[in-house]
Formats: structure tokens, C-alpha cells, sequence
């Protein structure tokens, strides 16, 4: 990259006092970039950016500002660089907003000059960006917490900083204007060459409107990548303790995140192995029950794109992988075999059955028969486009004892019950 | 400059609140004991600039009702002040020099240097009013670093640290009052606070700590004003924070000690009058300042034309008169305000 970097931290600490919250840390923000922190409560995202205007303290390493070590910038020389929008915005007293908003034009006043022509244009500029000149005339103690949050990024942007901070800039916004203060800081690193480094809680707007993200945890700091190298399922369920689908937003294009379950609520028991047969999506509700419920599941031939196989991914289920749109070919059927061998019980989801993937039937209804524990879902009616051969798997199976349910919560207490005996 | 429209007019306030102190300031001079009209109070000013005054009424105007209003005007003008830059930089709408101690802290600095130097004639020399800053500055800087961790400071902590300091500060006082008797009476009259002992001489001592610690404020306001949003925020913002805040307590310090050096201690002014110009005017500290200077002068001379004229000839300490018409004009404010 380019451009010029305007924001460095280098193997910084950062924490208060005698207490370290961040250490180590290397991050960069340049010109025309937006940089998310994303990262759990309290892994020390809002220390990183306090630490800049010296709320928190620089312990070790350094942090430069246009290139010019922080500790050699006045507060003034500072506030002409950098605008920050804190997380908690109060106004306990009244003022005029548009009086509010002019306060940002301080590090640029002199000593004791009164706001001139200029100074009003940046300010009237800076709230309609923000969509707040209808509150020109409002005093501040009787704004709403959204509107004092986007007349506080009014007051940075009067400023007219080459970077932007922003702690949780959208936490008190509703969904409109939550995307319309995240259009606009994306607007001014883009057209204005503005760099912006912004904490982030929600994923989606991390992902959506970062151009690198970097993830604080475990008290340090991530390289910044782009968001689809930063946001895996993989990280979210380290940093977070989370199993997520993470897929991309097929609408917007960017990376979605979507939680299934939190490690701290599966069942901290062992009901050993069971073994999953389900596609396109009809597998899913079975295997998050059964993962919360504690079981070790697997799962049988999946193809790569199907429901069932993305959430398999999340919760770090064992399968089979079969190509998008592909038949199960004689390896995977070897590997759902080996997965069944291993299982102490097979449930077969309410999935239709094709040419494609009705070996995964064959080999459930093989296990039935010799004695393995199965839980069949639904009836079989309605869903066999095999000219049969599923329907006569599927009475075999029932001849060998496997057992009915009508939905997943009757197919989870069947389970539990061939578990206990 | 735009405003609120819940509040008032700068113009009309501005243009009411110099009015209200030359009309303050003429009936101080006019009314006593004898009563001079205001006509001939201005004649007598006039002689006394041309040098031509002679008559008895002259010396009565320019020697003795005149230096004393000015007194009372610059005392008032001092407690409000400061008080108004103690609510500014705390935060905190009880601040004010009586209940951080500064006020207790300033007379204890004071008594100190009125007992040391063995009397009133010593005020010439400026021996009092420094110490009452030193005392009061102390006073101060004891006060936050008691109500402050880590750098933080507990509103609450600092009126009570201030509260707590002030009654220790105040009992030491007593006690060297009561060790010093032969010059008991005049400390005490001192202490309940009042303008009687007013002169030239005193005028001439305070008015440069009163300029001194007024001017940096004044010129302050806007970054006043930044602090109305917060330290942190006011750092954002390009506030060297730390240091202004020193500056800030040093002048209100200032301010403090020259009111209390010449008229002892006098409470609610400091408390009452910049809210009461905050309630007319809005927290705008380019307009509440100056209109707190003002107000105060205008309420001390009030103060102490009634002081000195409602049981005449005798006369009563100003601060209870403060204290009367404050607290339940306070009040009424209070109410008002919760009203609305």
C-alpha cells in the first residue's frame, strides 16, 4: 500500500497505570483505509483507541501520528490530526447543537478568535453529512442518545481530521442510520483520503465496512487482514467461544456471520457418537440439538455449498465431502462407512433421497441390520426419487428394528434412550 | 452568536446587568445612616475627580460609602467567579470556594499571617492576602488530590473531601483565634464577614488579585465551555486539560483569597450567582462568566446596603444576610426550574 500511513502502532502496550490490557501490539491504519477492531468484551479494543489521546496509557512500543511519534504532539497539534467519537456520548447541559458541533473547530481557532465564515461552512457541512442540521437549533440536554452519537461524529468531522476513531460509533443507532453514519465515514476515507479505525461489536458491519480487520483478543492484537481472512469460523469460535456459520452475504457480498451455538451451552456430558445423515438443510436442526446436547456427531456424504455441509463446518462436525452438485463417489461412500463403524447410533433426517446420495441410506440401513441403534425421521413417502430403492431401504431398515420419529425432538429422545441402554 | 431560545437575550441581560450595578452602587453610596441624594453623590464624585471636594457629605461619599461599595462590588464580583469556575471545571453544580475549603483554607492563610504579624495595619503590606492564597491554593490542590484515584475525580468524594477540610481548616482557626486574645474581637468580626474595615488601601490590594485571577477565565471561555463536555472530551478536542485546569483553580484561588483577606468569610454568593445566571443565561461560559462577575457585585452591594441599614445604627454581619435572602431565593429557583 501506498498511501501514507497515518496511524502506527508498533509492539505497543497499552493498558492504565501499572495494568497492561493490550501488549504487543502492531497495527496500521493508512490513508483512505477503515480499519475494524472486533474482539470480545473487555480484550481491550476501546484501551487501543483511548491510548492515542492518552485516556489510556502507551506502557511500551510506540504510536505515531502522521508519522510523528504521539508523544510529541501537543493536545492542540493532536486534535488537528485526530477526531474521535467516543462510545458514550453525554450532554448533561444545554447548548445549541450547531454550538456543540463548533466546539471541534477549537484545535483550529486562535487563541482568542470567534469562528469566522470558514469555520461555519466546515460546521454546516459537517452536520448535514451526518443529517443533523435539523437539530441546529435543539439544545443538547433534550437529544436522544442516536442523535447526540452522530452530533458527536459532527463535532470530530469539524475538525476535519486525517483520522477518524471511532469507539462503536453506531451503538445507539437505529438500523437506518446506522448504515448511513457507516456509508458516510466509508464516503470520507474513500473521497477525502481519511483514515478511520472504528471498534466494532456487531461482525456483519465489521466485515461490511472494513477494509482490513484486525482482531483484538487474548490480550493482544491480530495483523489486520481482509475481513474474509479475518472473520472465520475458525476465529470466531477461538475469540468468542462461538460456532458460526460464516459465509458471504450473498446480497451485500460481504462477509456474514451467523451464530449456531456457544460452546458454554453444550451439555457437559459425553452420549457418545452419533452419526448424521441429512443434505440440503433437512441434517441441520438435528446436528446443532444433538451437538448442544452433547453428543460427538458426524455426519454422512455432504456436498460442498449445501446447508447441511456449511453447518457442519461451523460446528466443526466430522463428514463427508462430496463436490458441489456431485454423486457420492466410492471414496466418500468408504468414509461414510468408516464414520458409521465408529457411531454408537445413526439418525437419517427427513432428507430426499436420489441417485446421488441414497448410498448414505444403503449404509445406514447395513448398520440397522446388524445392530447398531437407528432413528429414522419422518416417513419416507414423497421424498424417494430413486424409483424405489430408498423405499426399500427404508422398510429394511424398520424390519431391522429401527425406530420412527415424527421430528427431531422424538428423534433426540429415541437417541437418548439406545444412548443409556 | 446563536443561544438556546429557552434562554435569554445576551444584549438584554448584559444591558439590565450594568444597569442593576451602577443602580446598586449609587443607592449603596446614597443610603445610611445619612442619606445623600443621588445627585449629590454624583457631585461629590465629580469634586473628588476634579480634586475640589471639601464638604462633610464629600468625604462621607468618597471616604467612607464609596471605597466600601467597591469593596463589596469586588468581593461579590470575586466569589462569583470563582464559584462559577469551580461548577465549570468540577462539574459538579455545588461547587463553590466555601464548600471545596478554599474559602476556610484562605481564611486560615489569613488569620495565620493576621496573627504572626500582630494586627490589621499589616493588610497594607500584603502579608494577609498572600497568605490567604496560599492558603486557599492549598486548600484547593489537598482537596482534589484527597477526592481523586488514579487520576480520576469522584464528585462526590471532592464535596466531601472539601466539606471535611473545611470544618478541620475552621477549627484550627478557632483555636488560634482563641489563643490570640487581645485581638479577638477584631478576628471575629473578620471571620463573620463584612465591608465595615473597608478603604482605599484594601482596594488597592485586593483589585490586582481580583484583575489578576478575572483575566485569564475571561479569556477562557471557550475552552471553559470545551469542559463542559468532559476531560476527555476536552482533550479530543485540543485541551492541554491538566494544565488548564491548574490555571483555572489558580485564578478561582486567586479570586477567592481577595475576597476573603478583606471581608472574611461570606457564603452563598459564589453557589447562588452563577446559578442563577445559568438559569437566565445557559451554561455558555462566554456569557455566564461575565454575568456572574456582575451579578455578584450587584448582590454583595445589595447585601451590604441591607446589612448596614435594616436595624440601623447597628450593623449585621453580611453573610447572614446572604445566607437570608439566598437560601430561599435559591430554593425558589430550584423549584422553578424543576417545574418547567
Amino acid at each position: 500500500m501506498t498511501a501514507e500511513k497515518l496511524f502506527a502502532y508498533s509492539s505497543a502496550s497499552v493498558g492504565y497505570g501499572a495494568t497492561t490490557i493490550v501488549s504487543d501490539a502492531s497495527l496500521a491504519v493508512h490513508a483512505g483505509e477503515v480499519v475494524g477492531l472486533v474482539g470480545p468484551n473487555g480484550a481491550g479494543k476501546s484501551t487501543l483507541l483511548r491510548a492515542v489521546t492518552g485516556d489510556a496509557d502507551l506502557l511500551g512500543g510506540t504510536l505515531s501520528l502522521a508519522g510523528v511519534d504521539s508523544g510529541a504532539l501537543s493536545a492542540l497539534q493532536r486534535a488537528r490530526l485526530v477526531g474521535v467519537v467516543p462510545q458514550q456520548v453525554t450532554a448533561a447541559f444545554s447548548v445549541e447543537a450547531r454550538e456543540f458541533v463548533t466546539m471541534g473547530r477549537h484545535p483550529h481557532l486562535a487563541r482568542f478568535a470567534v469562528p469566522g465564515e470558514r469555520d461555519r461552512e466546515v460546521v454546516e457541512r459537517a452536520m448535514r453529512l451526518t443529517d443533523t442540521l435539523h437539530l441546529a437549533e435543539k439544545p443538547t440536554d433534550e437529544l436522544s442518545g442516536g442523535d447526540l452519537q452522530r452530533l458527536a461524529l459532527a463535532q470530530a468531522l469539524a475538525q476535519e481530521p486525517r483520522l477518524l476513531l471511532l469507539d462503536e460509533p453506531t451503538s445507539h443507532l437505529d438500523l437506518n442510520h446506522r448504515l448511513q453514519v457507516l456509508d458516510l465515514v466509508r464516503e470520507l476515507a474513500r473521497d477525502e483520503g481519511i483514515g478511520v479505525l472504528a471498534v466494532f461489536h456487531d461482525l456483519d458491519l465489521a466485515a461490511r465496512y472494513s477494509d482490513r480487520i484486525a482482531v483484538v483478543a487474548s490480550g493482544t492484537v491480530t495483523p489486520a487482514e481482509v475481513p474474509a481472512r479475518a472473520i472465520t469460523t475458525a476465529t470466531v469460535r477461538e475469540v468468542f467461544g462461538v460456532r458460526a456459520v460464516v459465509g458471504v452475504d450473498p446480497v451485500t457480498g460481504t462477509v456474514s456471520v451467523t451464530p449456531v451455538l456457544r460452546d458454554g451451552a453444550v451439555a457437559p456430558v459425553a452420549r457418545g457418537r452419533v452419526l448424521v445423515i441429512g443434505g440440503s438443510g433437512c441434517g441441520s436442526q438435528l446436528m446443532r440439538r444433538l451437538v448442544l446436547a452433547g453428543w460427538d456427531v458426524t455426519a454422512g456424504a455432504l456436498n460442498a455449498g449445501d446447508a447441511d455441509q456449511v453447518l457442519a463446518e461451523a460446528l466443526g462436525v466430522d463428514y463427508a465431502h462430496i463436490p458441489p452438485f456431485a454423486p457420492m463417489d466410492p471414496e466418500s461412500v468408504r468414509r461414510v462407512a468408516a464414520l458409521a463403524v465408529s457411531a454408537d447410533a445413526i439418525v437419517v433426517s427427513d432428507v430426499p433421497f436420489g441417485h446421488g446420495n441414497v448410498e448414505n441410506l444403503r449404509i445406514a440401513v447395513e448398520h440397522a441390520e446388524s445392530g447398531t441403534p437407528v432413528v429414522l425421521l419422518g416417513e419416507i413417502e414423497g421424498r424417494d426419487y430413486t424409483e424405489g430403492a430408498a423405499a426399500d431401504l427404508w422398510a429394511r431398515a424398520r424390519a431391522a428394528g429401527a425406530e420412527g420419529a415424527a421430528d427431531v425432538d422424538a428423534a433426540q429422545l429415541l437417541l437418548e434412550a439406545a444412548n443409556s441402554r | 452568536m446563536s443561544r438556546t431560545r429557552r434562554h435569554g437575550s445576551s444584549v438584554v441581560a448584559f444591558t439590565a446587568l450594568s444597569l442593576g450595578l451602577v443602580g446598586a452602587m449609587v443607592a449603596g453610596v446614597a443610603l445610611g445612616a445619612v442619606s445623600v441624594a443621588p445627585g449629590e453623590v454624583l457631585g461629590a464624585l465629580l469634586r473628588a475627580v476634579t480634586g475640589t471636594a471639601g464638604g462633610l457629605s464629600d468625604t462621607l461619599v468618597v471616604g467612607v460609602r464609596l471605597p466600601r461599595v467597591v469593596m463589596a462590588a469586588l468581593v461579590g464580583a470575586a466569589l462569583a467567579g470563582a464559584g462559577a469556575l469551580y461548577q465549570a471545571l468540577f462539574r459538579n453544580p455545588l461547587a463553590d470556594p466555601y464548600i471545596l475549603g478554599v474559602s476556610s483554607g484562605a481564611g486560615l492563610g489569613a488569620m495565620i499571617a493576621f496573627v504572626a504579624t500582630a494586627g490589621a495595619t499589616v493588610l497594607r503590606f500584603g502579608a494577609v492576602p498572600l497568605a490567604a492564597f496560599a492558603g486557599a491554593m492549598l486548600t484547593m490542590l489537598l482537596v482534589v488530590r484527597l477526592a481523586s484515584t488514579r487520576g480520576r475525580l469522584d464528585p462526590t468524594s471532592l464535596l466531601l473531601a472539601g466539606v471535611a477540610l473545611s470544618y478541620t481548616l475552621a477549627a484550627v482557626t478557632s483555636f488560634l483565634m482563641v489563643v490570640s486574645r487581645e485581638q479577638m474581637s477584631a478576628i471575629v468580626y473578620w471571620m463573620m464577614g463584612g465591608f465595615s474595615q473597608a478603604s482605599w488601601p484594601y482596594i488597592g490590594m485586593i483589585a490586582p488579585m481580583f484583575v489578576l485571577g478575572a483575566i485569564l477565565p475571561l479569556l477562557s471561555t471557550r475552552e471553559l465551555n470545551l469542559m463542559l463536555l468532559g476531560d476527555e472530551r476536552a482533550g479530543h478536542l485540543g485541551l492541554s486539560v491538566e494544565r488548564f485546569k491548574l490555571l483555572m483553580l489558580a485564578s478561582a484561588s486567586l479570586m477567592t483569597a481577595a475576597a476573603v483577606a478583606v471581608a472574611g468569610l461570606i457564603g452563598f454568593v459564589g453557589l447562588m450567582v452563577p446559578h442563577m445566571a445559568r438559569i437566565v443565561l445557559g451554561p455558555d461560559h462566554r456569557r455566564l462568566l461575565p454575568a456572574s462577575l456582575i451579578a455578584g457585585a450587584i448582590v454583595l452591594v445589595l447585601a451590604d446596603l441591607v446589612a448596614r441599614t435594616i436595624i440601623a445604627p447597628i450593623e449585621i454581619p453580611v453573610g447572614i444576610v446572604t445566607a437570608v435572602l439566598g437560601g430561599p431565593f435559591f430554593i425558589w429557583l430550584l423549584v422553578r426550574g424543576e417545574r418547567r
